[in-house]
């Protein structure tokens, strides 16, 4: 499961990740982090499905904003012409071709954005 | 050779309602199991499909006259230069020419895809006034319906076949052949097989000047070879026209090449009328006989080495043997769309809504394609290099290494190994970490995997890899890896002020 997690000003002086891996015992992988003097925000995976509520509650006690991420890849299917220009440059193979689109396993991206850069047809989003 | 049908009597068919067409994919397999005997005895006409990155592709555009009237000199559409090598008010926008303001994101090709879509297109233009043409500037907005002519005219489209690429470097590449991951990560590759049109007629005894097409969802032509046209290889291409004002933006889509530039992909769909066996033998050839090569695009060189064979077979599969290793392979090109193009142009001639055209002339079956020399002289490494090279040993002592570097007033010492062969680098940046961190050996401090340059390679990919490693100079050495020369940036900025003042 990927979370996103927003910092505001006040968090951002403090280890928030690092307490939530001591409080749970569990592994935590940073996505992409972007964070300034003022707030920012992090997006996490959490590979153990099972410490994915822990985690969260860990987190809210540090007073950060968690949202789960269950949708994050967007494909826009009128510009998609399912030419396959995105699956094999896909680093943990998440992409496959089906017929007239493709098909995302959420679960192994790892928003590297490699298909975000591949599409010629610019069909692809990561929100 | 035998004719099994003349065109006329096909086209007789295709009135009465009772021809009988198959899609390529449909052909291959009913001849698998039928025969081919069987097959060319029934089946009029087989239809084809390719749908892909078509660079060589443009349209020629009459905008009508203003009034005051315009002799356009230079002229954009949503930013985008077309070329005015024409008269006053044609242009031809092609699919490459890229945004002033957007650059590769927005480019000619969808600019084509916009005006397909009746979407409404900026014209700015600059004249060149005259006393018949006295307006300067121009500015206004147009959409397809407004334009006289909108012809789409590409000089290169439908190849035969193409090669697939894969990336030996250390690093990912942005190619025309899409992103290419380091260590051979993933084979690219473009090109319908057995559906590709001119490899379903490899002896060019249907398809020539006049051939009546599917082209961008529209009706099109054929008006002769593609330019590199060489079907001796199996390189065969088109050059195609159509009305645009006809054409289905489904088929020609704008597209972006990541760090490449802009593209139109256009569909393509050709007939091919099984006219005598022999082109009832080439239409049923199957993915498994239709061979390609796997080209290592990491050698930025006309001549890219060749890394094995390859058929449309084992590239459509999602991976192929490099090696003892498997890549997964994917492709530019659309299958889907090729698929659905062909389907397409068959229930056209099924619904009598297209007839086939006997070609004009056919295209040559032969054609030398020459590469560029480049006949001015262009400095290489070894015409820059210095020769006289101050080197050092693994086991020389740090300060040795201090010293040649002051004395000499350098900043890279290579270090040489038995029989003269460069096995690392030293920089007087290396020697200040020495000091800082008190390290005694030269083996510790010296970079082991050195860039290199070699002595006939050309100035402009050393420049690009002095950037990329951010370096500023290199060993040269030969093919036994000795040590024949140093390039550094300062070399290279010495010779341009040569050049330039």
């Amino acid at each position: 499961m990927k979370l996103k997690v927003i910092y505001e000003k006040k968090h951002v002086d403090k280890p928030v990740l690092a307490s939530v891996v001591l409080k749970t015992g569990t592994l935590v992988n940073i996505l992409e982090a972007k964070m300034s003097p003022g707030g920012g925000e992090i997006l996490v995976d959490v590979p153990k499905a099972e410490y994915v509520g822990k985690v969260i509650e860990a987190f809210k006690e540090e007073g950060v904003t968690v949202k789960e991420l269950t949708k994050h890849f967007e494909l826009d299917i009128s510009r998609c012409v399912a030419c396959g220009a995105c699956v094999s440059p896909c680093p943990v193979d998440a992409i496959k071709l089906t017929g007239q689109a493709i098909e995302v396993d959420e679960g192994k991206c790892v928003r590297c954005q490699a298909c975000v850069h591949a599409c010629p047809m610019r069909a692809i989003k990561l929100l | 050779m035998e004719v099994l049908r003349k065109y006329e009597e096909v086209n007789e068919k295709i009135r009465k309602g009772d021809v009988v067409v198959m899609t390529a994919d449909e052909y291959v397999e009913y001849v698998r199991r039928y025969g081919v005997e069987k097959a060319a005895k029934e089946v009029d006409v087989v239809t084809t499909g390719t749908f892909g990155a078509m660079c060589s592709s443009g349209a020629f555009l009459n905008f009508g006259h203003s009034d005051p009237p315009i002799k356009m000199f230079k002229c954009w559409l949503n930013d985008v230069p077309a070329y005015k090598g024409l008269a006053a008010v044609d242009a031809y926008i092609g699919a490459t020419a890229i945004s002033e303001s957007r650059g590769i994101e927005y480019g000619g090709g969808h600019v084509i895809e916009d005006l397909v879509s009746h979407k409404e297109v900026e014209l700015r233009a600059e004249g060149f006034p005259t006393d018949c043409y006295p307006r300067r500037y121009l500015e206004t907005v147009i959409t397809i319906d407004d334009l006289n002519q909108a012809v789409l005219v590409n000089p290169r489209n439908a190849y035969q076949r193409y090669n697939a690429a894969t990336n030996s470097t250390d690093r990912v590449l942005y190619t025309y052949m899409g992103t290419l991951l380091p260590r051979y990560g993933n084979v690219m590759y473009s090109g319908s097989g057995q559906l590709s049109p001119l490899y379903k007629d490899r002896g060019l005894e249907t398809i020539g000047i006049g051939t009546r097409i599917f082209l961008g969802g529209g009706i099109g032509y054929v008006i002769g070879e593609g330019t590199q046209h060489k079907p001796q290889d199996y390189l065969a291409t088109l050059m195609v026209k159509g009305d645009l004002k006809q054409m289905n933006p489904r088929y020609l889509r704008g597209a972006t090449i990541h760090r490449y530039g802009s593209t139109l992909y256009v569909g393509i769909g050709i007939p091919i009328p099984i006219i005598n066996m022999k082109v009832a033998k080439t239409a049923a050839t199957p993915d498994e006989e239709i061979f390609t090569e796997i080209l290592d695009y990491g050698v930025p060189s006309r001549a890219r080495p060749v890394l094995r064979k390859v058929s449309y077979a084992e590239l459509k599969s999602g991976k192929v043997l490099l090696g003892d290793r498997e890549a997964p392979t994917s492709s530019m090109s659309s299958l889907a769309y090729a698929r659905e193009i062909a389907e397409t142009l068959k229930r056209w001639i099924q619904e009598g809504r297209f007839t086939l055209n006997r070609p004009a002339e056919l295209l040559p079956i032969h054609k030398e394609f020459k590469p560029l020399e480049v006949r001015r002289y262009e400095p290489r490494v070894k015409d820059v290099m210095t020769t006289k090279v101050v080197s050092a040993k693994p086991e020389d002592d740090i300060k040795k290494v201090a010293k040649l570097i002051v004395t000499h007033g350098i900043d890279h010492v290579p270090i040489i190994g038995p029989e003269g062969k460069l096995v690392g680098i030293v920089t007087s940046w290396d020697l200040a970490r020495a000091v800082a961190q008190d390290k005694k050996s030269l083996k510790e401090i010296m970079t082991a995997k050195v860039v290199t340059a070699r002595p006939d390679e050309a100035l402009d990919l050393v420049i690009a890899r002095l950037q990329q490693y951010r370096i500023s100079g290199m060993p040269v050495v030969d093919e036994e890896e000795k040590l024949v020369g140093i390039v550094t940036s300062d070399d290279i900025a010495r010779l341009l002020r040569r050049r330039v003042l």
